[in-house]
């Protein structure tokens, strides 16, 4: 095992895939189905072919970690997931941390573990799928890294010196092995909102958890989730964020939906609307606005629209 | 029995899935306390101590305890441990221990009708109900995609015969309701008060 704990993005694709498995994440097509439009029309301008299985189904792993399956259920729709991927010789791009997470840690305990492996396997013979561990999977952010330049050349519309708050999330941070940046203090995400035009804002809970993590947000909303989120949000806005931007639409959902019971909690407000880092990037290449689902979102992006002058209407590419 | 053979044994027992075989090389060095969101919220929640019971055998108050459903499993620990102890994938089982014992029901039950419905729609957390449907369709046609996700029929079939075969179902609609309570633990004078 390579037990090396940063790789460049040059290291991680030795070569740009010319199509990918794209992961389709529950959250990011029915919560904020703008995510999955916007890496999709991203994807489209980069000269990347996005490949979707409609027999790909929930990666199962949310439901997993909220404690309500079992990993045997897990195991096994990863090793089926995975396999129709192999089946198009394709590597695996997801766009949420969950999806990201759960599928690269349930694979490893397959691949690592021969009698997991047997399971898997022979409970998704019968329907025709066999998981042999060649597909590698990614997140769709290593591959905006990797291209980064590429994407610089394509702006159409430089996001003005906006003040933009990252929001990584745990679980791609997380992993020992194998990421971008230093998982402790990362930065290859605001490097690329500077590459765009805009201000990365380094605000002092940048790397707290959304919260939301396996059902929290259901079962200790009050007590855990929401003075945890207050001091989140309010590093946020102290530090003057604009907008934040999310690799995780399930983050994303925390951030997004629960401001107003948070405002209504605390007496202040917030106001700072919360998007994948996708759809900030296709706003920034000119992708038109209606494309991106943003009444999808609870707290309005008007004044982040009218700063980079994106009309609701406009498409510029 | 020799006191390091013991603690491999019981950190064993602890986790039946075999997904931690490093956990009696915890240093006690309290890193990932220090990193834990859910121990800065609440103090009598506490991974290194949770480990030093395992270790010990004495998890029982822990499986008893309302703080390891508190634990938001965002690895904050793992990421600090110099001993790559995957602390979530414990909490993770310990919370089964908790739940095949009778305790931290409450904490699971929020997500049977979620898991009900996901293996119908092969999708987590889609609406049930027409009127959220129809919000979906609506954004999602808005923007020139499908109505709906596509996922095939045979996607959705299969998705709930694994549901099925590997005792999912079975698991939830067993789910006893007369739950015991967890112990909501305190904190006092710089200790976690075990007893109520
Ligand atoms: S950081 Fe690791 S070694 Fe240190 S107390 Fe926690 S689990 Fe043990
Ligand atoms: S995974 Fe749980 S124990 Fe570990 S730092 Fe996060 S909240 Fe704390």
């Amino acid at each position: 095992m390579n037990h090396k704990r940063i790789v460049s993005p040059e290291e991680k694709f030795p070569k740009v895939p010319e199509s990918l498995f794209l992961f389709r994440s529950c959250t990011g097509s029915v919560e904020y189905p703008g995510t999955e439009n916007a890496i999709k029309e991203i994807l489209k301008l980069l000269g990347i072919k996005a490949v979707m299985d409609p027999d790909q189904t929930c990666c199962s792993g949310y439901l997993l970690t909220c404690s309500a399956y079992k990993p045997e259920f897990s195991l096994a729709v990863t090793a089926r997931n995975l396999s129709l991927a192999e089946r198009k010789d394709l590597d695996v791009f997801a766009f949420c941390n969950g999806c990201f997470g759960y599928l690269s840690e349930l694979a490893h305990i397959i691949l690592h573990n021969p009698d997991y492996k047997a399971m898997a396997n022979s409970v998704i013979a019968p329907m025709g799928y066999e998981f042999k561990g060649t597909a590698r999977i990614y997140h769709v952010q290593e591959l905006y890294r990797r291209l980064q330049s590429n994407l610089v050349a394509l702006v159409k519309r430089p996001l003005q010196g906006l003040r933009v708050g990252v929001h990584y999330g745990c679980h791609y941070l997380a992993r020992q092995y194998g990421i971008l940046d230093d998982g402790g203090y990362p930065s290859y995400i605001e490097d690329i909102i500077s590459s765009l035009g805009g201000t990365p804002v380094f605000y002092k809970e940048r790397q707290a958890c959304c919260g939301y993590a396996v059902g929290r947000g259901f079962t200790h909303k009050e007590n855990v989730v929401h003075p945890h989120l207050y001091s989140k949000l309010k590093s946020a806005r102290e530090e003057g964020v604009e907008i934040l931007v999310t690799v995780c639409p399930g983050c994303n959902t925390a951030l997004d939906r629960e401001q107003p019971a948070l405002s209504e909690r605390s007496g202040e407000k917030f106001g700072i609307p919360a998007i994948d880092v996708g759809q900030l990037i296709a706003l920034a290449l000119g992708v038109a606005v209606q494309k991106l689902g943003f009444k999808a979102n609870t707290v309005p992006l008007d004044e982040v629209l009218r700063k980079i002058s994106a009309d609701k209407g406009e498409n510029i590419q | 029995m020799a006191r390091e053979t013991l603690k491999d044994s019981l950190a064993g027992h602890a986790d039946g899935y075999k997904l931690l075989d490093n956990l009696s090389s915890c240093l006690g060095c309290g890193k990932c306390v220090g990193n834990c969101p859910a121990a800065r919220q609440t103090p009598s929640y506490n991974p290194r101590q949770i480990i030093r019971d395992v270790l010990n055998g004495a998890e029982e108050r822990w499986l008893k305890s309302e703080e390891i459903w508190r634990c938001l499993w965002c690895a904050g620990c793992y990421t600090l441990c110099p001993m790559d102890i995957s602390y979530p994938l414990l909490i993770m089982q310990l919370r089964y221990r908790a739940v095949e014992a009778g305790y931290g029901l409450q904490y699971i039950a929020p997500f049977k009708k979620f898991a009900m419905r996901a293996r119908e729609d092969g999708l987590t957390f889609a609406p049930g109900g027409s009127k959220g449907r129809e919000r979906v369709q609506g954004i999602r046609s808005g923007i020139g995609a499908s109505p709906w996700p596509e996922i095939s029929e045979k996607a959705k079939a299969e998705y709930t015969a694994l549901f099925d075969l590997c005792g999912v179902k079975r698991d939830l609609e067993g789910m006893p309701e007369d739950a015991a309570e967890p112990l909501d633990l305190n904190y006092l004078g710089g200790r976690i008060v075990y007893e109520p």
